[in-house]
């Protein structure tokens, strides 16, 4: 259903009712909903941070040369940085538009909790960058022979670490609502350091056969930490265009 | 102290006594430092630097901890001089992390033998750089200035969150990758007579701090104010 670009009908129907019996979740079930359309609807919007990722990963093995005991002890740090800037090249677009054409607006006036809508907005984002770089840094670890054995915790300190770039994200986007998208990735770039060493160290760890769950848990408590902080600050951000 | 007008005409008060202040206590504490504490033995007359180099660096950090706290009272209260003392103290803070970089690069050369080691108190310091310049980058990319300070005190408050989380995990990926080479803190434990001229500098630079921070505010204040009618009559008679 989602993906039948040719139905007029989704469009004219009103996928936001406001419903005095809705709950919290169905407010977020329809944002979740309505973004997911308008993203598959325009395929360039999860192809784009993609295929980006695969390029950039591509770049290191033709500059650095392709011996294979190079590219294995870089690929932490190479996956990670490609990652990063991926995850920011579609940053600008998660308030953007909405603010744009005015949908907004009705968000605010609508009575619902804001921090949901900015929550969705943070799931909509690591859905269409975060989940496909996820699945694009297995091939990138076979391509710069990265060992098996540090597949898993690559994909675990990708999947907490692209959560925490999305909420970061959000909060840049927020703040550079309507100026230009680098300034975005300006604002956001110093504060993602943390989760950049902390991600390298895992997939390092895991290469030297070290114990790296303590860079996970501290991944995870950041994450814990900043969805309710970084949301309620990013809601905060959103409302300064509304004075 | 709230209101601009009265901010204005107490501030004009106390600027002169920090002025003079600052400069005795910088006056003595360097020229104490620079030519009458004893010379190291191991380092000889360049370890002189951290008379500079010290107060600058600890400036750099503490500035940014009063910045974010004037960000969460301007972001909660919405106090409109907290986020003017916020943007006025920007800049300082930048340029004290600027000169410990730059005197910290200049000492390690010839007791190093390298400008740059990526140790874990440079990076950290280097990215506190950073942090300042994205902090005055979205100031300045906002024009209506209410909005842009309630922006930066935004931004200052996950500064304030993220900066002890990077300072470790800087230390633990400085410690992953090369273990034991050179930390300041393990030069031996100074002398009285090394630390004392070192305790009348950082004071002094605190002053500085204080005074510079008055000057940017005054300014902050009448150019944001200058359509009203106490601004006039200070200019006008």
């Amino acid at each position: 259903m989602l993906l039948q670009g040719t139905d007029p009908q989704i469009l004219t129907q009103p996928l936001l009712r406001f419903d005095m019996k809705s709950s919290v979740l169905d407010w977020l079930g329809i944002i979740l909903k309505r973004d997911l359309i308008i993203a598959f609807r325009r395929s360039s919007t999860y192809i784009t941070p993609l295929v980006f990722f695969l390029i950039v990963i591509t770049f290191f093995p033709l500059a650095l040369g392709p011996q294979d005991s190079l590219l294995s002890s870089l690929a932490p740090g190479v996956i990670w940085i490609a990652a990063l800037l991926a995850s920011l090249l579609a940053v600008e677009s998660i308030f953007s538009e909405d603010f744009r054409d005015g949908s907004l607006d009705d968000f605010f006036v609508s009575l619902e909790p804001s921090f949901i809508l900015v929550f969705a907005k943070v799931m909509i984002h690591w859905l269409i960058t975060g989940l496909p770089i996820l699945i694009a840094s297995s091939l990138a670890a076979i391509i710069l022979y990265l060992p098996l054995e540090s597949f898993v915790p690559m994909i675990l300190s990708l999947l907490l670490g692209t959560s925490f770039m999305s909420l970061l994200g959000a909060l840049g986007a927020a703040l550079s609502l309507g100026k230009s998208a680098i300034l975005s990735a300006i604002i956001v770039l110093p504060f993602s350091i943390p989760t950049l060493l902390m991600g390298t160290s895992v997939v390092t760890f895991s290469l030297n056969n070290q114990d790296y769950s303590g860079f996970l848990m501290i991944m995870g408590a950041m994450l814990a930490i900043g969805i309710p902080l970084l949301c309620l600050l990013t809601v905060e951000a959103l409302l300064l265009n509304y004075d | 102290m709230g209101s601009p007008p009265l901010f204005y005409r107490w501030s004009s008060k106390i600027m002169p006594w920090l002025g003079i202040l600052a400069i005795i206590f910088l006056s003595v504490g360097l020229f104490w430092g620079l030519l009458i504490a004893p010379t190291d033995y191991k380092q000889g007359d360049v370890y002189r630097i951290l008379y500079v180099h010290v107060p600058s660096a600890i400036l750099g950090q503490s500035i940014f901890m009063f910045m974010a706290a004037c960000g969460l009272i301007n972001v909660v209260w919405r106090a409109k001089i907290s986020g003017m003392i916020l943007k006025s103290a920007a800049p300082i803070g930048m340029s004290f992390t600027l000169i410990a970089l730059v005197t910290g690069s200049v000492w390690g050369k010839p007791t190093w033998g390298t400008w740059w080691v990526w140790d874990a108190r440079l990076t950290s310091t280097l990215i506190l750089f950073f942090i300042y310049a994205a902090l005055i980058g979205l100031y300045s990319s906002i024009d209506d200035k209410t909005k842009a300070d309630r922006a930066v005190s935004i931004l200052s408050i996950v500064g304030l969150a993220i900066i002890p989380v990077i300072k470790k995990s800087v230390d633990w990926w400085q410690t992953l990758h090369q273990p034991s080479t050179f930390t300041l803190t393990s030069s031996p434990s100074m002398s009285p007579d090394m630390y004392q001229p070192l305790l009348l500098c950082v004071i002094g630079f605190y002053l500085i701090f204080a005074f510079t921070l008055t000057l940017n505010l005054r300014n902050e204040v009448i150019d944001r104010e200058r359509s009203k009618n106490w601004v006039k009559q200070i200019f006008v008679n």
